[in-house]
């Protein structure tokens, strides 16, 4: 699932051909992300046609947006998931009564990560962040996760876990205070 | 002396932005900063680099085969209508195009099978006609479609299309804006098909739905929907108010003698 510097390399160049009106380098694009997108969207909102709708937005916008992307901000696929995720939270906000809640299944949220053989794939960003959410104190870790593959804002999550409002944003804030401080490091 | 204090609480906001936590009106306010200040682009860039790292415990998600055509139908990608300038569509189709390059061949049977459509019927010139030019990824023409809305019929007639592995016959599509594909029929890689069109189907036909081709069983898709990789998609052009169908007709006598239009 993780990205090389090649396949990186890739997007962007693609990215620019679409930048100037190239159909093909847009499907191309379509082809290499579509997939890893669409799991991103499904994941969040937990509904098929939602997915969709969000992902032909998402795709939609990139043609839109080809020629303001910039590449010294954000890379290529930092730039699309960032589009996904972002397009999958606005959507949860747009649900009637807002909640995500109904349909996330708690128990399909893993607490820890990859398993050892499965994280030996990953990318080397993967196992730095992994080894600094290590590093959380188990609350903190927790919310992060379910944070992040949830969409939920801070008001379902403690509800989720049914703790007061405060004690879920500290969690999560010392949780991000901590990540960049050892993410830098 | 709270500068520093500050700068570390919007840069808080901004990785709470990303990671989700924030109610829409938050959200908002943060989309709008990043759009004005490039310090705030970067602030949230560094985020989703820090962050999405996560994603790759996430499984891909095949999306379902329509979707690229309702993206490009939302763009309105391989729409003829976006291509030519000049206003009397029907007298520029890329359709006449292929048909005046095509090979000698392919021309017979393609008006062999206009014969087969405009046999037996007075020639009326405000019959609503439509035609579609079915692309391939690399833009190599596949098929054409003509529709007569007079006799409720389509001719979808093969230019040059990506030969399909044995055991896959191309189905045709109509992908109505927004909705989801209806089935025409089973159309050929080698010789012109007729296709009878339903009342329901023919209402449907127009500029903001798109012609789909796929790869599916011999005896078509076993779902109701497309379950095969898209071949070819096309939009749709109609034929303006004042084009007249027999002036293109005429071309076609004139290219080639010696089809028989009985």
């Amino acid at each position: 699932m993780n990205t090389t510097a090649e396949e990186s390399e890739t997007l962007e160049r693609l990215l620019a051909r679409t930048a100037l009106r190239d159909e093909r380098a847009f499907a191309e694009i379509y082809r290499r992300c579509s997939a890893r997108l669409f799991g991103i969207c499904l994941r969040m909102l937990h509904d098929r046609a939602e997915a969709e709708d969000v992902l032909q937005d998402v795709f939609v916008t990139v043609w839109r947006r080809a020629q303001s992307y910039d590449q010294a901000v954000a890379g290529a696929n930092t730039w699309l998931v960032a589009l996904a995720r972002n397009r999958s939270i606005d959507r949860l906000r747009q649900r009637q009564g807002g909640s995500s809640c109904g349909a996330i299944d708690l128990d399909q949220l893993r607490d820890e990560g990859l398993d050892p053989p499965a994280a030996m794939q990953a990318s080397q960003e993967y196992r730095l962040l992994q080894r600094c959410l290590d590093e959380l104190e188990p609350n903190s870790r927790r919310s992060v996760r379910e944070a992040f593959f949830s969409g939920a804002t801070y008001k379902e999550l403690a509800e989720r876990r049914q703790v007061p409002l405060g004690t879920m944003k500290s969690w999560i804030r010392r949780a991000l205070i901590q990540l960049r401080t050892c993410l830098e490091s | 002396m709270n500068a520093p204090a500050e700068k570390d609480n919007s840069d808080l906001r901004y990785a709470e932005y990303v990671l989700g936590v924030l109610e829409a009106d938050e959200r908002a306010q943060v989309a709008r900063e990043i759009a004005a200040s490039e310090q705030a682009a970067a602030a949230v860039a560094m985020w989703e680099r820090r962050l999405q790292a996560l994603c790759e415990e996430l499984a891909a998600q095949e999306p379902p085969a329509d979707l690229w055509l309702r993206i490009r139908a939302a763009l309105r990608h391989g729409d003829p209508a976006q291509r030519v300038a000049h206003p009397r569509l029907w007298v520029n189709l890329p359709f006449w195009r292929w048909l005046a390059l095509g090979t000698a061949a392919m021309l017979a049977a393609a008006c062999v099978a206009l014969a087969t459509l405009l046999l037996h019927r007075p020639v009326r010139p405000a019959i609503p006609y439509m035609a579609s030019t079915l692309s391939e990824a690399n833009g190599r023409v596949g098929w054409t479609a003509t529709m007569d809305l007079g006799k409720a019929r389509m001719v979808v007639v093969p230019a040059s299309p990506a030969t399909l592995s044995a055991g896959q016959a191309p189905e045709l599509w109509l992908i109505p804006k927004g909705g989801k594909p209806i089935a025409v029929g089973m159309i050929s890689t080698v010789a012109p098909i007729t296709l009878e069109l339903s009342a329901s189907l023919a209402a449907r036909l127009g500029p903001t739905a798109t012609l789909a081709v796929s790869a599916e069983p011999p005896g078509g898709s076993p779902t109701g929907q497309p379950t095969g990789p898209v071949i070819a998609t096309g939009a749709i052009g109609a034929a303006p108010a004042g084009a007249n169908p027999t002036r293109s007709v005429a071309v076609l006598e004139r290219t080639a003698p010696a089809a028989d239009f009985g």
